[in-house]
């Protein structure tokens, strides 16, 4: 009898336990853009679903470069890439922060940036060529052979691939 | 954390003042922030250059500078040669020449910002980077890197092979991977020659416009010229088109190096959710499209490319912790 308590009591503990990691695990994030939800974590698997930009979604597991999330319709994988992980903002502020990341002029085109923080603008405007510091920075240049064998040190291997380029009928 | 510079500013500086030009710095990497421009005003040396090539040949669009035939060239340069010190060849810059005019941009910044004060820390990022640099297309330039002391989130680069991130950006990375994200970034805007092209380009303009005098034609050497004016640094963005190109190449560097491919990506997640409010990133968001658009555009470009590249590392093992 006792026990049996004894697990009953334990188990009760235990629950809250699994409810509690299951919680932290939840994490939210925003749809960036249209894109098919899959049932398997690989481009030609069958589709379960869909969700639009600015949707808002939580994610349930990374495999790969493949998120496992959940929508209000489905369930299912998308590309690491289709999905703004964190803190998830309505639609309209990521439409707001999308349109003017996008209201640009044309290719080309001069335009005038001034506002400034952070390195403040006068701090810039003050500064004034630094001979020595310009020759420490020089002082730690290494070799093509150095950076081989901090390579080698990391067991970092080379591979072959072709430079990305622009999806095709993006301008960007 | 990745910032990166845009260019709009950078053209926005040239017009403003003149022509100078410069902006440079430029590209900042991936997205950050902070920097906010940096303008630098390379003006002296700019006129300089543009004048001389006026005199040359002044209705030479910039762009044909590339294309300027060997034996035309040296010609010119005999002649310029004779007229005074070392001159810039705008047209059709050499490596040299390239390097001289990112070590004055460089050396304007690290004006504002110095290094911080760790060599074992500006040894380790100089390591990656020049692993890195190594799978791009111009892995003979004097690559060099520096952690520059700023909390903002920005990286800069500058022609020649002269890169920075801010000591901010940094705190933000976890792994080796994500610095190799960053790096390449800025590696790609030094091999595509963003920044060159636009001061280049204007001026050349400006020599063709008459804006730059015969005075300013005759003196002075690209250094003593750049640093005369000062260092007028101001936001400066590139063209939008080049930070996405940067961000597809830096991805690309990092991943043939070795390293985990989603490095770069990882960092433009954690940019994208600092608030734009925030001061760390004014500079940032204001001169690069936002990072979620550049995570949009780097997962088209992306597609299923990336499916069968396994075992790329994070090595945040060995990955270099702050000592504040």
């Amino acid at each position: 009898m006792k026990t049996k308590f004894k697990s009953i009591l334990i188990a009760a503990c235990m629950l809250p336990a699994f409810y509690g990691s299951a919680a932290l695990a939840a994490e939210t994030g925003t749809a960036l853009k249209n894109d098919t939800i899959r049932k398997e974590p690989y481009a030609d698997a069958k589709s379960a679903g869909s969700f639009t930009r600015g949707e808002n979604l939580e994610i349930l597991k990374k495999q790969g470069a493949w998120l496992q999330v959940k929508t209000k319709k489905s369930t299912g994988w998308v590309r690491l890439l289709s999905v703004k992980r964190g803190t998830a903002t309505t639609s309209s502020q990521s439409a707001g922060i999308l349109a003017a990341a996008s209201g640009r002029a044309g290719t080309g085109q001069v335009v005038s940036t001034t506002g400034v923080r952070g390195l403040s603008e006068q701090e810039l405007k003050a500064a004034k060529f630094n001979e020595t510091e310009i020759k420490t920075m020089e002082s730690y240049t290494l070799s093509a052979d150095d950076g081989r064998s901090f390579a080698n040190a990391g067991k970092l291997k080379p591979i072959a691939f072709a430079n990305l380029k622009a999806a095709k009928g993006d301008s960007k | 954390m990745k910032a990166i510079q845009n260019t709009q500013s950078a053209h926005g500086v040239i017009k403003t003042h003149n022509g100078l030009l410069i902006s440079a710095l430029l590209a900042s990497l991936l997205g950050l922030s902070s920097m906010q421009g940096f303008a630098f005003d390379l003006k002296g040396v700019l006129k300089e250059a543009a004048q001389k090539e006026l005199g040359q040949s002044p209705e030479a669009p910039a762009t044909d500078a590339a294309q300027a035939q060997p034996a035309t060239t040296s010609g010119e340069n005999t002649t310029a040669a004779k007229a005074s010190e070392p001159e810039f060849n705008w047209k059709n810059p050499s490596k040299e020449e390239e390097i001289a005019l990112g070590r004055e941009i460089a050396g304007n910044l690290l004006g504002a910002a110095p290094l911080v004060k760790d060599a074992a820390l500006q040894k380790y990022v100089n390591s990656v980077g020049r692993w890195v640099a190594s799978q791009s297309e111009r892995p003979d330039l004097p690559w060099r890197f520096g952690v520059i002391e700023s909390e903002d989130l920005n990286a800069f680069a500058a022609p020649g092979g002269y890169i920075m991130l801010t000591k901010g950006l940094y705190r933000k990375l976890n792994n080796e991977a994500q610095l190799a994200g960053v790096l390449g970034h800025e590696i790609g805007h030094v091999v595509k020659k963003h920044q060159l092209k636009v001061l280049q380009k204007q001026q050349l303009l400006n020599i063709g416009a008459g804006f730059l005098s015969d005075k300013y034609a005759k003196d002075n050497k690209l250094a003593s010229k750049a640093i005369g004016t000062g260092a007028e640094i101001s936001a400066r963005s590139l063209d939008k088109s080049a930070e996405y190109e940067a961000d597809r190449l830096g991805l690309s560097y990092a991943t043939r190096a070795g390293y985990e491919p989603y490095g770069l990506t990882e960092v433009l997640q954690a940019i994208g959710q600092t608030s734009k409010d925030d001061g760390s990133v004014a500079l940032l968001f204001k001169t690069h499209p936002h990072p979620d658009e550049r995570l949009v555009a780097l997962g088209d470009a992306i597609g299923n490319k990336l499916d069968n590249v396994k075992n790329g590392k994070t090595l945040e093992n060995r990955f270099y912790q702050l000592k504040n």
